[in-house]
């Protein structure tokens, strides 16, 4: 499940335009739709602050 | 339907919705406002233009070309420009067309303040969540305070574009064409206010380069960016913490901010049944420099003058809005793709020795005299096989241009 540490995200939307599945949306803060992530990781490796990560449970 | 509810849906409906108060949808509101349209431009953040995400570099006839200049916008006016290579030699060009640092912070606030003086109804803290069809001739933009009616939309909406996207544009970026970039301010004695700037290499930033553009004596922004595809979680901000370890020692990071640059070519078709992209959401950047301010602001005035004059028969004329890609492609338009052809030739010989190479070729050139094409040439004169491929490039824009008209 992809995980967004609020912390360290600063709110740029690099994320969101790289997902090739449009499953990330900036309103107010990031959110993630997990009904449509597919976890292909892409948001997680353009991320500059590494504010997102794949956990698994 | 009551009266009051009808009353409100008046209140909530415009000719055209601007999505963003960056400079590209503060010139488009401004433009379409000053056209006599009735505008409306939202802002996801509370307050325009914070937090600064830029490096704030441009050259003076690139943002005169589209909005009147306020030399309050200017922090430090640049002189000359520096290469570091990857091996630490300095080329230096000291005849470059008139540039400064700007601070946004003032800039984006006033462009917006100027929108609104025109007449556009400003809505900050108001994200577009949606945007959908109401009618035939009318789009719903729902944000959390409500719905407004709009019948020509204007995304600004930044790198994100996802918006776009929701109304059929395939706007998601490949990692080859954005760059992940995390900057900063520091402090430091010897940042000089008339110069700027640039480390190619991978050594400070792979399939990027690293900058500094100077706020004024002993200040200045300073950031890099990876290239998507050779980016790994993180790395964006390790390489700048690095980076100022290794150039600027004992200076903290103030501003610490991170964005994405759009670096492949701009959006077709940037038009579509009354909606208009610009700017970062069209990707309308310069695809070797990452520079967009005055792409956007140049492609956001088009749009909102274009979007006005389809207003002329009273209701909005679809087919007219299309004037505004044609006369994008034709200027700025033709040159980003031309920066696209360079950006991907470099990155093909993107290896440190090639940069060392051309770096040494110039270490005894006289600076006043050196100028961005010299330098290109020399790459070129040096390595034939290049300027085939780069040709080769320019063609393939050519003719991908051509099949786009059809």
């Amino acid at each position: 499940m992809l995980t967004i540490d609020k912390d360290k995200c600063d709110e740029c939307a690099t994320c969101v335009a790289v997902c090739p599945a449009d499953a990330l949306c900036l309103a107010q803060h990031l959110s993630v739709d997990t009904g449509r992530c597919t976890e292909c990781g892409t948001c997680v490796k353009v991320c500059a602050f590494g504010a997102l990560s794949h956990t698994t449970e | 339907m009551n009266g009051a509810h009808m009353n409100e849906t008046k209140q909530r409906t415009f000719d055209i919705a601007v999505v963003g108060a960056g400079p590209a949808g503060s010139m488009a509101a401004l433009y379409a406002a000053t056209g006599g349209r009735n505008v409306c431009l939202f802002e996801r953040k509370q307050t325009v233009g914070i937090p600064v995400r830029c490096g704030e570099g441009i050259g003076l006839k690139g943002i005169s070309a589209s909005a009147e200049f306020d030399r309050r916008w200017v922090q430090a006016t640049i002189r000359k420009a520096c290469f570091m290579s990857p091996g630490g030699r300095t080329v230096t060009l000291e005849d470059i067309e008139e540039s400064c640092i700007l601070d946004r912070e003032i800039m984006d606030r006033d462009l917006a303040l100027r929108a609104e003086s025109a007449g556009a109804v400003l809505l900050c803290g108001t994200p577009v969540l949606s945007v959908s069809r109401s009618d035939r001739a009318l789009y719903r933009c729902t944000t959390p305070a409500g719905d407004y009616f709009a019948s020509c939309v204007i995304l600004a909406e930044g790198v994100e574009s996802r918006l776009a996207r929701s109304l059929g544009w395939d706007t998601s970026l490949a990692l080859s064409d954005i760059e992940s970039c995390a900057f900063c301010r520091i402090r430091h004695p010897s940042i000089q206010s008339d110069a700027v700037w640039f480390y190619v290499g991978s050594t400070y930033a792979p399939g990027g380069f690293a900058w500094v553009f100077p706020r004024a004596e002993g200040w200045a922004n300073v950031g890099l960016g990876l290239l998507g595809s050779l980016c790994e979680s993180g790395k964006p901000q390790q390489f700048l913490e690095r980076f100022v370890e290794r150039f600027f020692p004992g200076s903290s990071l103030t501003d610490l901010h991170c964005g994405g640059v759009p670096v492949g070519k701009w959006v077709k078709p940037l038009v579509r049944d009354g909606v208009m992209l610009v700017g970062d959401a069209a990707r309308q950047v310069n695809s070797l420099s990452g520079a967009g301010i005055a792409y956007g602001m140049y492609a956001g005035r088009l749009a909102g003058q274009t979007a006005a004059r389809a207003f002329e028969t009273g209701t909005c004329d679809y087919r007219r809005l299309a004037d505004y890609e044609k006369a994008w492609a034709k200027h700025l338009g033709k040159q980003q793709l031309r920066s696209y052809a360079l950006k991907t030739m470099l990155l093909l010989k993107n290896n440190d020795a090639f940069l060392e190479r051309i770096a040494r070729s110039f270490e005894h050139a006289d600076p006043s005299r050196l100028k961005y094409v010299a330098l290109f040439l020399r790459a070129f004169a040096r390595h034939p096989l290049l300027l085939l491929k780069a040709w080769r490039l320019f063609g393939a824009n050519r003719a991908g241009r051509r099949t786009g008209d059809t």
